[in-house]
């Protein structure tokens, strides 16, 4: 089956990101299809390139990063949630006059449309919210 | 079937009476988080209703230390399991 997620809480702050990581993994070890993961409303967090938690404590944005290496599973950001809170990419940063980004792919930057679209492509799409 | 997907405690919100008013009568609902503390023998009176369609997921109850405390009217799940659930389910909806 081909299976969508759709993030909403910040890592770190709530165990939303944790909870959908793990269903992430079970899925795909279930030999299922992660199409793509969806960071919305305080999951935009999670696109955080300099994201530098404790090296004893999971690396959530790496993980995220290595769904897409391993398993070619997207990774979007939805752009209004993510430019109110400072999370630009290169093209944001230069378009807004801003120094530096804070977002670089595999992450993008995406319309909610994508949602939309995702919840009519994958056969489930399962929220994990804060 | 609708997997309904609850992650908050009976005794800190009130979310979970939007949940039981939403299920339909062949519906499932998982508890999963701090949704984990509904299945316990002196919370699970909130979801007499679903009887038989309660499940709740093992590795968050193992996080808590209540994988003792589980009713055993409840359908303790892995995260295996939770997969299993979403597939057997036609959606899912969370409630947060």
């Amino acid at each position: 089956m081909r299976y969508g997620l759709l993030v909403q809480g910040a890592p770190y702050s709530s165990q939303a990101s944790h909870s959908a990581l793990r269903f992430a993994r079970a899925l795909i070890a279930r030999g299922h299809r992660l199409e793509s993961v969806f960071f919305y409303h305080d999951g935009v967090y999670n696109a955080a390139r300099l994201a530098a938690p404790p090296q004893d404590e999971p690396h959530l944005i790496d993980a995220w990063n290595g769904l897409n290496a391993e398993h070619g599973t997207q990774l979007q950001v939805c752009i209004a949630a993510a430019l109110r809170r400072g999370l630009l990419d290169e093209l944001e940063s230069a378009r807004h006059g801003k120094r530096g980004h804070a977002v670089e792919s595999p992450f993008e930057l995406t319309g909610l449309g994508q949602l939309i679209d995702l919840g009519h492509e994958v056969d489930r799409l399962v929220t994990f919210a804060p | 079937m609708i997997l309904h997907i609850l992650n908050r405690s009976p005794g800190t919100s009130l979310v979970y009476r939007d949940t039981l008013s939403a299920m339909g009568p062949e519906d499932r609902l998982l508890l999963t988080e701090d949704g984990v503390l509904g299945a316990l023998t002196s919370q699970v009176r909130h979801f007499q209703a679903v009887q038989g369609r309660l499940f709740a997921l093992r590795e968050d109850l193992v996080a808590r230390g209540l994988i003792g405390r589980c009713d055993e009217t409840v359908q303790v799940v892995d995260v295996d399991g939770f997969v299993t659930l979403t597939e057997e389910a036609d959606k899912t909806v969370s409630w947060f």
